[in-house]
């Protein structure tokens, strides 16, 4: 589905269903038939609410939750389903995690030197030592930390420096992709910012790109390069970061960018949000899919929608063009 | 400002360097803290972003905190001191002091040796064949102690390598809750006199027994412990690293367990202690070559209204051997648990 086939793919989501058992012979589809691509150099990013299966899908690209239709290619290759093992450590090389809590997904039992170097001695990614050791200090002063930290337990951390060390011990990997799921949900307000910014710094420097799963669309704007929306399971939008926000023509996308709460207390106290409710489906109506509705503007839509999106979005772009 | 600067010096002739930098700059004339010299001024401090992430709080070292909450309590350290003294005597006296053998009841001709009380002589008084209770009773302790600490560690290490690995794998999981079932459901006492009919009455078998279906006790406890941690989020993290399962066991969950293992030891060691006395009480335990703290009770349970001394004594050694070991165990699996640490 990429309009642009210049650009260069490195993780490729391909009509993917992921389910869990539910007792006996019952299946609950987290996510279904989802289908995008994600180019090497961008931050992409899965909006959704709680339970709308964007973390499912996170776990999916990183091989924890197995998917139960379609495939992943990560740099055209299959990592879904069974793959040789070398393979299996090359994926987990090269595609990182970095955790949405930062007190849970550190062990407390172990130096932050042990929680930075795991990795390492997985691969065994040094020579000696002092490599090693040299290595860690790098990724922690790359993050922000000293290299004093080492000998320190994470419960010593406050919640921004304990998020640097999973970033570091992300990084240390040199890893080509990184899946952050929420990293910034579970952090104080006054050190989002920072624990952003560093991301981004980062991105730059080491060329990452970002698979970004959030719930906050302010932060996916500052963030984001292109932007998926989901909901229960299926992905309704996606586009450009900017394009979204001016531009959105699924209603669930609309409703969830009218509940973005606005900082200035007049705006604010205008503002309406605008509720989403899933009409009936008409069984006569033709299946829905995913379809361009504009260059790189992808819609959940059939026919009988294309016809109400064609119009909204025309009228948002003669409205945006005034 | 000017003005405000100059009222304020003259009402409290404050510190001249107060708001020194600013009033040089724009009327030098004016300035009431002129000819003051460049170090008693203030100074710009820089902002370093790297200070700020410093932290103060002293090195933090899991096994010195657990030593410092140990030592604490004054209780804990007498009972540790007391028990210490206690394990030590059991085995070095009956080793390097005692002459007691029970296949050689020296004074069993002595008639006026039988049935003495409690004396400076006789500490603990003699029995129906004229042996020290003194030496019978630690000399039992030392076996007991023997077969219970050897029994504990055989049961802990199977029991703790197989739980993990257990409690690790789903596939394992299916068939070892029906091992585990049908263990559990063999009658002990059974299995210990089928046993020890096979094997003899000694401490290789005893030890035997008392391990060959406790270990699975010890698994089901660990499997559950480690089931209860296995999907924490840093183990997720450790899984996306590209840990091994054996190196996340030893590194991400036994540190968490030290202190549930701890407790578990501190109950099983007074409790296969007991047993010990249970087994040989009712003939299935050591063999009448070695002392036991057992055997001695049952003997002496018919002289209980005739010389009670017989009977108390090696019943309070016992118990005052289990209670020590336990609680200084339940001590240090509280001062293992760094919930308690400060």
């Amino acid at each position: 589905m990429s309009t642009n086939n210049e650009r260069d793919v490195i993780l490729s989501i391909r009509h993917v269903d992921v389910s869990f058992d539910v007792g006996g012979k019952k299946k609950f589809k987290a996510v279904s038939d989802a289908n995008f691509d994600i180019y090497r150099g961008e931050t992409f990013a899965l909006v959704g609410e709680s339970g709308s299966g964007k973390t499912t899908l996170g776990r999916a690209a990183i091989r924890i939750n197995p998917c139960s239709a379609g495939e992943i290619l990560f740099n055209g290759e299959r990592i879904s389903g069974k793959i040789s093992r070398q393979q299996d450590r090359n994926v987990i090389k090269n595609i990182q995690m970095i955790f949405q809590d930062p007190a849970a997904s550190l062990n407390e039992r172990a130096t932050i030197e042990y929680c930075v170097s795991e990795g390492l001695y997985n691969f065994h990614l040094y020579e000696n030592e002092e490599e090693r050791i040299a290595k860690v200090d790098k990724a922690l002063e790359d993050v922000g930390l000293l290299p004093e930290h080492k000998s320190r337990y994470p419960h010593e951390f406050s919640g921004g420096q304990r998020q640097r060390v999973g970033i570091a011990r992300a990084m240390i990997m040199e890893p080509q992709f990184i899946i952050a799921d929420e990293p910034i949900s579970a952090l104080d307000v006054s050190i989002r910012a920072q624990v952003l910014n560093l991301m981004n710094k980062l991105k730059k420097e080491k060329n990452l790109t970002y698979l970004f799963i959030a719930h906050d669309l302010s932060v996916v704007r500052f963030i984001a390069d292109r932007i998926a929306v989901i909901h229960l399971g299926k992905i309704v939008e996606i586009a450009e970061a900017e394009d979204l926000f001016m531009h959105p023509v699924h209603p669930y996308t609309v409703s969830l960018l009218s509940a973005v709460p606005m900082p200035d207390p007049i705006i604010e106290k205008q503002r309406e949000s605008i509720v989403y409710t899933k009409e009936e489906d008409d069984p006569n109506a033709s299946p829905r899919e995913m379809r361009e509705i504009r260059p790189g503007h992808f819609v959940y839509a059939n026919d009988e929608d294309m016809v109400a999106f064609e119009k909204r979005m025309q009228k948002l772009e003669s409205f945006h063009a005034n | 400002m000017n003005y405000f600067k100059k009222h304020m010096f003259d009402k409290y002739s404050l510190d001249s360097t107060f708001g020194k930098a600013p009033l040089q700059e724009s009327e030098p004339k004016d300035d009431p803290a002129a000819g003051i010299s460049e170090d008693e001024l203030f100074e710009f401090a820089e902002f370093d972003e790297k200070k700020s992430e410093i932290i103060a709080a002293p090195r933090y070292s899991y096994w010195k905190s657990v030593w410092k909450t140990f030592v604490s309590s004054k209780f804990t350290v007498a009972v540790s001191i007391f028990m210490i003294l206690v394990v030590t005597f059991s085995f070095i006296y009956p080793t390097f002091f005692s002459d007691y053998d029970p296949m050689n009841p020296q004074y069993i001709n002595d008639s006026t040796h039988r049935y003495l009380s409690p004396s400076l002589e006789h500490l603990f008084g003699t029995d129906d064949i004229g042996n020290e209770v003194f030496d019978v009773v630690w000399a039992g302790a030392r076996n007991s102690l023997i077969v219970s600490l050897s029994a504990t560690a055989i049961n802990m290490v199977i029991g703790i390598t197989i739980g993990a690995i257990w409690g690790f794998s789903k596939k394992m999981d299916k068939w070892m809750i029906e091992v585990y079932n049908i263990i559990s459901n063999v009658p002990f006492l059974l299995l210990a006199m089928i046993l020890s009919y096979i094997l003899g009455n000694g401490f290789g078998p005893l030890i035997f027994t008392m391990t060959i279906t406790d270990w699975i006790f010890v698994a089901y406890f660990i499997r559950t412990q480690v089931m209860i941690i296995r999907d924490r989020e840093y183990n997720l993290a450790s899984k996306c690293l590209g840990t091994r399962t054996w190196t996340m066991i030893t590194k991400n969950i036994l540190p968490y367990l030290i202190s549930v293992i701890m407790t578990y030891i501190s109950r099983q060691v007074p409790a296969l202690v007991s047993y010990e006395v249970f087994l040989s009480y009712m003939g299935l335990g050591l063999g009448q070559q070695y002392a036991s703290l057992g055997r001695a009770i049952s003997q002496y349970t018919s002289y209980m209204r005739g010389y009670p001394h017989l009977f108390w004594i090696p019943v309070s050694i016992l118990a005052i051997i289990s209670i020590s070991l336990y609680i200084v165990g339940q001590k240090l699996a509280d001062a293992a648990d760094p919930r308690t640490h400060r």
